[in-house]
């Protein structure tokens, strides 16, 4: 089952007086489940199409259908909705917010979601178990290693149940081991709960444990 | 709820700054708390002060008096002074009733002839404090309570019929002193000229400068006698509490015009229109600290609210990636300004209420205000509105402050926020 499609999605940017061509045309569609790669090198367009297809960033031209809907005309605040209720994120910088303890962080994105579906404390604390934290709910990520707040930030993609998770390079930050570790955990969960995973990396050690892998060169996909 | 949650803890993470911001907020309240009481005591003093040894809170007289009584002063006596005192004293709230009898004259010493104004007071109602020069504080609270002082001699008495008491400039242009033999001359009411002999029993001080330089006071019998008359010129009313004045006018108002009495009724503030200026003035200068106070805590919690959303343009990303509206975003920095002016507006309450306090203790030597040849003591207040005043501008001003900050923060693009470092 198709969760997300994309199609000829272009994207511009001005920068100062030159249009950047940031993606000349993407089609891509993701099936329900997947451990989805996305490589290439650093200003390839990665990002932008994971930016795209996390509605957290509008395409210049094209159209993206998440979860059979398409996107294009919603606002704001729907597409906040939609982030809520449909995606999970998990960040270079693992991006945790700093004042608030690592279950809270794990429940946050349940306060925004139209239907959580049971308390949400004890979800964020069964999501935080699941990712071997369960004792360091009451921490904050500064005291926290790398690793952890990964951990941390992997289960606050999880705990609303998403149609997906969206990785940007999640392991660029940590050391080899502990990024393999997070991708162990992301298989783990992928295989578990069938919770679908699109992640960008460079690391070729990570790409062969992906299911596909699109490799993305100058904006285009590879062929 | 999370977003408040979030939004406290902020205002905590850069420790230093917040201290700052918040010293800021308590400052201008404080300064707004003690300005204010500053600025009460003055009105007070000044208010009193001109009630006791001038205006009283109400005066009676006959009608028409205040619009021609100064061409033709004796045409417009009180004729029946008991039965109007008598009248009055049934109010509530009325402390005594005196009648008053002005007129102006020539007075001598022989060598010197000055033209006086005298004022025929009762010596029984109208008290006057002895002035204790090194003691400033007792002579700010004879001033509120008693408005004349005496600063040398005695003050008059019932049974005093030949002493009078001069006014403080009116005793020095005359090179007059204690025990001094003077002349008084003066037309009678009925336009005959009459003298006589008085000796100086005391000389007087009043906050206003313009009143002593020319006053003399003297016992209503014998003034009545001088210009032989049995009728005063105004019955004065005292009463307990100066916010009482309008009531109990309007209750005079009323009885008189029941009774078909042709007498009119003017409050002190009526009388003297000096009291109302100056509290004008006065408020105008306040106007002008406020905004002063106001601009620059608007100021100083612009900039930390500024500082705190670029710091966290990264975080706003992240909040708006998991979902949260724009609207959230404006809510948590409003949230963080408001949250600042209120402990700020706590603390700067509290202390503000206590500086003034102790301050008031202490009191602060003031300068002759202007009119008046004598220093005095500022004792300022605590003003419960004054406390509230503060606190709710503080919320308002740091609302306000963050309201441009909130609305940036909220506009940001979540794809570039996410990009800042």
């Amino acid at each position: 089952m198709k969760i997300v499609t994309l199609q000829q999605i272009q994207k511009n940017y001005l920068l100062g007086k030159t249009i950047i061509n940031a993606l000349k045309g993407i089609n891509l569609e993701v099936e329900k489940g997947e451990f989805l790669a996305l490589a290439g090198p650093s200003g390839s367009g990665k990002t932008t199409v994971l930016n795209v297809l996390g509605c957290i960033d509008k395409p210049t031209s094209g159209k993206v259908f998440i979860d059979g809907q398409e996107i294009g005309g919603l606002s704001s605040d729907a597409l906040a909705q939609i982030r809520a209720d449909k995606i999970g994120f998990v960040f270079q910088n693992f991006n945790l917010l700093p004042v608030l303890t690592a279950l809270e962080n794990v429940e946050y994105p349940l306060l925004n979601k139209s239907n959580a579906g049971g308390n949400k404390r004890d979800l964020a604390m069964s999501a935080l178990e699941s990712v071997g934290l369960g004792k360091f709910a009451q921490h904050r990520p500064l005291e926290l290693s790398g690793g952890q707040q990964q951990r941390v930030a992997v289960a606050r993609a999880i705990v609303g149940a998403p149609l997906m998770v969206i990785a940007d390079e999640p392991t660029a930050n940590l050391d080899h081991n502990t990024g393999l570790e997070i991708l162990h955990l992301m298989k783990k969960i992928n295989q578990e709960h069938k919770t679908t995973f699109i992640f960008s990396t460079h690391d070729q050690k990570i790409m062969d444990m992906a299911d596909r892998v699109v490799r993305i060169w100058d904006g285009e996909i590879a062929p | 709820m999370i977003t408040l949650k979030i939004a406290v803890r902020n205002i905590f993470r850069h420790r230093t700054r917040t201290i700052i911001t918040l010293s800021t907020i308590v400052f201008g309240c404080v300064a707004l708390i003690f300005a204010g009481g500053f600025f009460e005591d003055i009105f007070d003093q000044m208010r009193e002060s001109y009630i006791q040894a001038h205006t009283g809170h109400i005066q009676i007289f006959h009608k028409g008096f205040s619009e021609k009584g100064v061409i033709e002063p004796y045409k417009y006596l009180i004729k029946n002074p008991d039965e109007v005192s008598d009248i009055v004293r049934t109010l509530k709230g009325v402390k005594f009733v005196t009648p008053r009898l002005t007129f102006s004259g020539l007075l001598s010493t022989g060598e010197n002839t000055i033209s006086f104004m005298g004022m025929g007071v009762d010596p029984a109602f109208e008290k006057a404090y002895p002035l204790k020069s090194n003691d400033l504080r007792q002579t700010t609270k004879s001033l509120t309570l008693g408005g004349v002082l005496v600063v040398s001699g005695k003050n008059l008495d019932p049974k005093d019929e030949f002493e009078v008491m001069l006014g403080k400039g009116l005793a020095a242009s005359m090179g007059s002193r204690v025990g001094d033999g003077l002349v008084l001359l003066t037309n009678t009411t009925s336009g005959s000229v009459n003298a006589l002999d008085v000796s100086v029993k005391g000389i007087f001080y009043t906050s206003s400068k313009a009143f002593d330089d020319i006053f003399i006071r003297l016992p209503i019998k014998t003034a009545q006698k001088l210009l032989y008359t049995d009728s005063v010129q105004s019955v004065v009313v005292m009463l307990d509490k100066t916010k009482h004045t309008a009531e109990v006018k309007r209750e005079l108002e009323n009885i008189f015009r029941a009774k078909k009495m042709d007498l009119e009724v003017k409050a002190w503030n009526e009388i003297s229109d000096f009291y109302s200026k100056t509290v004008v003035l006065f408020n105008r200068l306040f106007l002008i600290i406020k905004i002063v106070i106001i601009v620059v805590v608007i100021l100083s919690i612009f900039n930390t609210m500024n500082m705190a959303v670029l710091e966290r343009v990264s975080e706003i990303g992240t909040i708006m990636a998991m979902g949260a509206k724009r609207k959230n975003v404006l809510k948590l920095f409003m949230y963080e300004g408001i949250a600042l002016g209120v402990i700020g507006g706590a603390i700067g309450v509290v202390l503000g209420a206590l500086v003034t306090y102790c301050i008031s203790v202490i009191g602060i030597p003031m300068p002759p205000p202007p009119g008046a040849t004598m220093s005095f003591l500022s004792t300022p207040k605590v003003v419960p509105s004054m406390l509230l005043f503060s606190f709710v501008l503080s919320v308002v001003t740091a609302l306000i402050s963050s309201l441009y900050p909130a609305y940036t923060a909220s506009r940001l693009e979540i794809a570039e926020a996410l990009r800042h470092k």
